[in-house]
Parts: structure tokens; sequence; C-alpha cells
């Protein structure tokens, strides 16, 4: 967490520009009122002053300091208003709360990652991480999933990253256009479409529940062991430092525990899907 | 002696108001009508420590120091697991705090039980053996003070009027502590105790808890008299301000999250969730018991759900 003296005072933050990215979801791009670090994976609470408070992880490049980016879909009643919000009004942000990314762990490893929705915000910033840190890596691999070509969330960066060398991006949308070239389907058949070199490699998967759900069983079923799957996980975090209760999810709290978590750390508690 | 303390000190002392007993302000003329060593507040002591609702971004006024008197034993050492929540770095709660350090505890030991007591099952005793700074007893007009902690030795340094106890007072304590150990022991005989009713909880099946969810009403009484329930919600304030909401698990829509998920969101599923949180989870994490066996959540309950009767069906039906 960013040096602060209150824990539950956010810091403000300026809305520099928005950024639509499909209908639903609009990038916001922060300019927080102090340099505020975070490590990729973990999240911050975003405020909007008098409404509510939401969790959300940011999608930006860990090492830029003095800008941070949320992308979010517009789903309930803080990401309502949010959507509503104009460039120049500022916002809170608190955190950088709980435990991101293992990156130690995807050294010299093959890193699959699958994002579904606006799971893809995650791990657009680890992208951004294994970029910067790609000499220790042997490949990555993003398999992402969208409704529609429509609802494919940050086109040009997927262009870019298709140009750097060791870096792969495989496409999928469950409703194809005819304008659309890359897969039709859901997002784990992209699963079938590569291969792995299953014992020197991590997977990584974040997005709606049930494709999380789906996603870890066919990665499994490719043979990952528990251990090498990494899932970025999504409750009710509120407070996020382990104490209003609201993201606990058996003896763990999702906020202070995760919401990274290998596989192998949560499987065996009930509803972790839900 | 109480009457100087009044002028520098906030005092709250359990007060017997029409048929409940509870802390109240104390003014110079309730003095003589403070209940001593007899169970239990309504309230639990959470609630000078964590009020119903708190600003907690403004800048707090400064605390008037404060005394407590009359804290049952099952209260104190749910300041346990408060303390463990609230001031643990670096995250530090430092509202929770700043009330800790400014109140002083006066514990007080049982001398009588209530049908709900089951303190000892779970392996605090009835007289209080940690939090408190002050152990208070009341043996005929007598009043006997062990200072435990530093602030309990300063405050009784000014109280120079107390005398010593006789040898006789002092056993005459020792066998009402006993007794009320050993009638807490035979009441409660059956009960499961603590580590135990964690595993029948992780082992039981869902039928009986949706059994006994039947009458429950979602009304979150439990968890708001529970002295070691303590989750919040924040509630957002014009000018980024934050105001630290007592919340409860039992409450719909408690872990709702955008879009409608809900893992709690059936409500035998919420019901058995407080019980694994309070016997297995926080136990687990907090190295600390959950519930200490005050049994206000069973005198409160308007579904009339009797927890202990519970786990002593899921116990009988695991010995079947």
């Amino acid at each position: 967490m960013n040096e602060t003296q209150n824990i539950y005072a956010p810091v403000k933050a300026k809305v520099d520009r928005i950024i639509d990215e499909s209908p639903l979801i609009k990038t916001f791009v922060l300019i927080p009122e102090k340099a505020f670090t975070f490590k990729t994976g973990e999240f911050i609470e975003l405020t909007l002053d008098g409404i509510g408070e939401a969790p959300f992880t940011p999608s930006s490049s860990p090492f830029d300091t003095h800008k941070l980016e949320v992308t979010v879909m517009r789903t309930g009643y803080v990401t309502d208003r949010l959507h509503q919000i104009r460039p120049g009004e500022t916002v809170g942000i608190r955190g950088p709360f709980g435990r991101g990314y293992p990156l130690d762990e995807f050294f010299d490893k093959e890193v699959i990652i699958l994002g579904g929705g606006c799971g893809f915000a995650p791990i657009r910033s680890l992208i951004y991480n294994l970029i910067a840190e790609k000499d220790k890596l042997r490949k990555v691999t993003l398999c992402y999933g969208a409704k529609t070509p429509e609802e494919c969330i940050y086109k040009p960066f997927v262009a870019e990253v298709r140009n750097i060398d060791k870096f792969e991006v495989l496409r999928s949308v469950d409703h194809a256009n005819e304008s659309w070239g890359e897969r039709e389907g859901v997002v784990t058949l992209l699963l079938d479409d590569i291969t792995v070199d299953i014992n020197n490699s991590v997977a990584v998967v974040c997005g709606p529940p049930i494709m999380m759900k789906f996603g870890t069983l066919k990665l499994i079923e490719k043979g990952f062991t528990e251990d090498k799957i990494y899932l970025s996980m999504e409750k009710n975090m509120s407070c996020g430092l382990g104490k209003c209760g609201h993201c606990m999810m058996g003896n763990v709290f999702v906020c202070k525990d995760g919401p990274v978590f290998c596989y192998s750390e949560i499987k065996d508690m009930t509803d972790i899907w839900t | 002696m109480l009457e100087t303390l009044i002028f520098d000190y906030t005092i709250y002392a359990p007060l017997q108001i029409q048929n409940t007993l509870d802390y109240q302000l104390l003014s110079s003329e309730d003095i003589p009508h403070i209940i001593y060593n007899t169970p239990k507040p309504v309230s639990p002591l959470k609630i000078f420590f964590l009020p119903i609702k708190e600003n907690v971004v403004r800048q707090p006024p400064a605390f008037r120091p404060g005394i407590i008197i009359g804290c049952p034993a099952c209260d104190l050492q749910a300041i346990d697991i408060l303390d463990k929540i609230y001031l643990n770095e670096p995250f530090t709660d430092t509202y929770y705090k700043q009330r800790r350090e400014n109140t002083i505890l006066i514990g007080t030991d049982c001398h009588s039980q209530l049908p709900h007591c089951h303190c000892t099952t779970y392996g605090t005793t009835p007289c209080p053996d940690k939090h408190a700074d002050i152990l208070l007893s009341a043996i005929d007009d007598e009043l006997i003070l062990v200072p435990k902690t530093e602030k309990g030795i300063q405050l009784t340094e000014q109280l120079k009027e107390l005398s010593s106890p006789s040898e006789e007072i002092l056993s005459r304590l020792r066998i009402t502590r006993n007794t009320i150990e050993k009638e807490l022991n035979k009441q409660n005989k059956e009960l499961p105790n603590y580590p135990e009713t964690g595993q029948l909880i992780k082992n039981s099946d869902n039928h009986i808890w949706k059994k006994y969810a039947r009458t429950c009403v979602s009304c979150g009484a439990c968890a708001t008299i529970c002295p070691t329930c303590t989750c919040f919600l924040l509630v957002d304030r014009p000018g980024f301000e934050k105001v630290r909401q007592m919340d409860a698990c039992q409450l719909p829509g408690f872990a709702r999250i955008a879009a409608g998920e809900d893992q709690l969101g059936n409500r035998s599923v919420r019901f058995k969730n407080r019980y694994l949180c309070k016997y297995v989870w926080k136990s687990e994490n907090l190295n600390s018991i959950a519930c200490t066996g005050c049994g206000r959540c069973i005198e409160t309950c308007i579904g009339n759900i009797n927890k202990n009767e519970l786990f002593m069906e899921i116990k009988g039906n695991e010995i079947k």
C-alpha cells in the first residue's frame, strides 16, 4: 500500500482521458495527486465522491508511476456512474492491495494467458510487465475471448503485442461477423490451437467466473498441474485490508491473500466460481 | 471512590433499567446502583471500540479517557480477535486504536450464570484472565480491585481509600468462582468444545443447516450482538469521506458483486457461513477463538435458533 496516514482515506486522482474500448467498456486514464506505485495484479479501490467505491486491477504498466489506467465494464451502481464521468473530474484511489502475479515463478517458462471480456484489464498490465522481462521468458501466448468482434478490447495494444518477438495473441469471439478473420467459439477452444511444453509452463486465467471455471478445467485436462494455474479472483472487496469481511472466501480474504491465487490454494473451497 | 473519577473520565457501568442490564453512562447518583459480577450487559463490549457508524476519514474528535466497568470474561476474550483484526500492522485502524488506548477496562467475574452462558466449554473462565486492566469483584459491600496492567496500577493508585480484603473475603471469592465454573460445566456438559465444534461443522451435511435456517429471517441480530463479529461496510460521503458502518454476513447482499453474482445469496449457505467463520476460519487465521460462549446470539434470535442445539444435533447424528 502506498504511504498514507489513514487506511480509509483515498488519494485524489484527476481523470485525464477516457478511452472507449467497447460499447460497455471504457478505460480511464488517471493522474494521481502523488506518485502511486503498484505491482502487476494488485488492485485498487476507486472512489466516486459521495457515491461509492469499487475494486479494480489497474490495466496500465506498473512502470508508469505518474499515471494509472483502469478499464471498467458498466455493470453495476458504481460503474454506471463512473461511465458518466468526464475528463477533468476527480476520483479517489486507495491501495494498492493484495498479492499480484508472482513473476519470479514465470521466469524461464512459457506463459499461457487465458482472458475473457473485461478480464483483459489485469492481463494487459501483466503483459506490459512481461514485455519488460521478455529476456527471462521462453514465450508468452495470450488466448483472448469476447462475445463479438465489437466487444474485443485493447485492439491497438493487441496489434502492438503481435509484433513483439516471443509474444503471440490468439482471439476468439462467440459470435463472429464477416470481417472477423480469427476464431469463432468459446475462448477455451483456442487452447486446442496451441502446442505447449506443459512441464515448462505456467497459466494465468482472468475473466468472468464461468469462463474461469471452464478455462481452468481445460488447462488441467491439457496437463497443467493445479499449482501452475494462477487465477485472478473477484469478490466483493470493500476495505482492501482484510477487515470488513465482504470478500471472505473460506479462510482467505481475496483482498489480502489474493486476488491472485494458485488454483491449488483455493480448489477445495465451495463457491469459488460464483 | 468512583466519584473522584467521574470528573476525569467518561465512565460506563452496568445498570439495571427495567428488565435490561446494560452499560450506561455513569453519573454520581448511579454509583450505588451499579450491578457487579452479574452476567451480562446486553451490549457486547465491541460497541465502545467499533461504533455502529463512524466517519473514518474526517479527523476524529479528541477522545475523553474512558473507563468501562463490569466487562465480563466472554467479552474481554473477544477483544483478542478485535485487536488482531483492527490493530494489525501495517493496516492499523487508528480510530479503533485511539479508543482502545484511551479506555481502561475493568473486568468483573461472573458470580451467577444465564441459561445460555457457555464460556467454559470454549476454554474461557467466567473470571477474566486477559485484556482487563483491573479485575473487580464485589463480595457483600466490599469491592476488591486487582490491577492487571500498568494502566490498571495507575488508576488503582488514585483510589487510595481502598483497603486490602481480608483472607475470609478472598476465600469466599475463591469458593464462588469454583462453584460458578462447576455450574457452567454442568449446564453445558453435552455441548462439544470449540475445536470439536469446528470439526463437526466442517463435516456436517447441508441438510441440517437448511433445517435450522428455516426460521432465520436474515435480520443479522446474531452478528450485530456478537462480541467477535466485526464485519463492516464503507459508506461514501461527499468530500471523499467514508463511514465505517457495522455490517453482518447474515444480511442479504453482503457478498454480492457487480452483475449480481453472490456466493452467499442462499439463506442456509449464509447461515452456515457464519459458523464456519466463527469456528473454523477465524480460529485458523487469527489463532484465537471467535465464539466466546456468551450466548447472546441465542437470546436475541427472533427465529428461536439455538446454535448449541444445532451443534448437539450434528454431534448426535454423527454418533448414530
